[in-house]
């Protein structure tokens, strides 16, 4: 049912699909990083500083993953909207 | 369909209980899965034709349909790692559309069926880029700028570990959220209440598939694809 209509439907899927993943990428990157902290500290015995650290590493990189996803959202939306065969695509 | 109650009865348990093997339910509904699509496979691969009918129609729209979107996104490269990404999307289709049938379980509604296929798939966009560039692939975790080269290099690091995660919570957050939604409303109205939610989770479960597979896919195109 949704391959029937491969061309268009792919399209909207995959708009679905990053937007989908954004606010996951966000949570999931801040827990790496938090994670990554804590056992670094437990394995050096730097008690709360490379998890302080690596808490606001993983918040960037959360951040700067949103970002570059909207991006690239944005400059697809735009490539759709001004193409000639925006509608065959 | 049964996965929110405390003291599923599941036909996997029936199973188990004759077996006497003591495995989880969603190793037998993996099973389940995979012995539909090989059989699917073996009956196929018996009767090929060159006008397709029936099964071989539905396969062929589905794959050549995934495999003309990966050709498009990644480019020809794409067809080298097409299989592995064609599998995927149909084996987690299967196993999500076999949680809807009463009495099943989704295999995907289970944390560890996700992060066996998320660990497969950083295992493998990670061979991928490291078989392309060789030593070169480090190169993708480094960024633009030479003098920011250390902090991109942890960053990276950080954003590459987070992407299995974020795949399997994902995945298994929303197949085990449709199956709780599915008991209850059992529970509420007996089957008049759920059969209206039947069609919202076919749609929801297509799209959770296909969303795996499409990051899938744009991870390989990270890795195959030249850095910065």
């Amino acid at each position: 049912m949704f391959f029937s209509r491969q061309d268009k439907s792919s399209g909207h899927m995959g708009v679905l699909g990053t937007v989908g993943t954004i606010g996951m990428q966000l949570v999931a990157a801040t827990f790496v990083g938090l994670a990554m902290g804590y056992f670094l500290d437990k394995w050096l015995g730097t008690d709360p500083w490379l998890l302080i650290i690596f808490l606001l590493l993983g918040i960037v990189t959360g951040f700067r993953d949103v970002y570059r996803e909207a991006m690239r959202l944005q400059r697809r939306s735009e490539e759709e909207g001004s193409g000639p065969g925006a509608g065959t695509r | 369909m049964a996965a929110g109650l405390a003291h599923p009865l599941t036909y996997s348990v029936l199973i188990d209980q004759q077996l006497g093997l003591h495995l989880p339910p969603h190793v037998y509904y993996m099973w389940l899965a995979m012995i539909i699509l090989f059989s699917c496979a073996f009956i196929l691969r018996g009767r090929l034709t060159l006008v397709p009918g029936g099964l071989q129609n539905v396969f062929e729209t589905v794959i050549g349909g995934l495999e003309d979107f990966v050709v498009l996104n990644i480019g020809e490269e794409g067809r080298r790692v097409f299989p592995f990404l064609c599998g995927m999307f149909i084996f987690i289709l299967v196993m999500n559309y076999i949680g809807l049938i009463p009495g099943c379980d989704a295999a995907t509604a289970n944390v560890n069926t996700n992060a066996a296929m998320a660990i497969t798939v950083f295992v493998y966009y990670n061979y991928i880029g490291i078989k392309k560039w060789g030593f070169g692939y480090i190169k993708h975790f480094m960024g633009p700028v030479a003098f920011l080269a250390p902090l991109m290099l942890i960053l990276e690091t950080v954003s590459h570990i987070a992407r299995p995660l974020s795949l399997t919570l994902r995945l298994f957050g929303n197949i085990r959220g449709e199956e709780i939604v599915l008991v209850l409303l059992f529970i509420l109205a007996p089957v008049a209440g759920t059969i209206p939610m039947y069609f919202l989770f076919i749609l929801g479960k297509t799209i959770q598939a296909f969303i795996f597979f499409m990051l899938t896919m744009i991870y390989l195109k990270g890795s195959l694809e030249h850095a910065h």
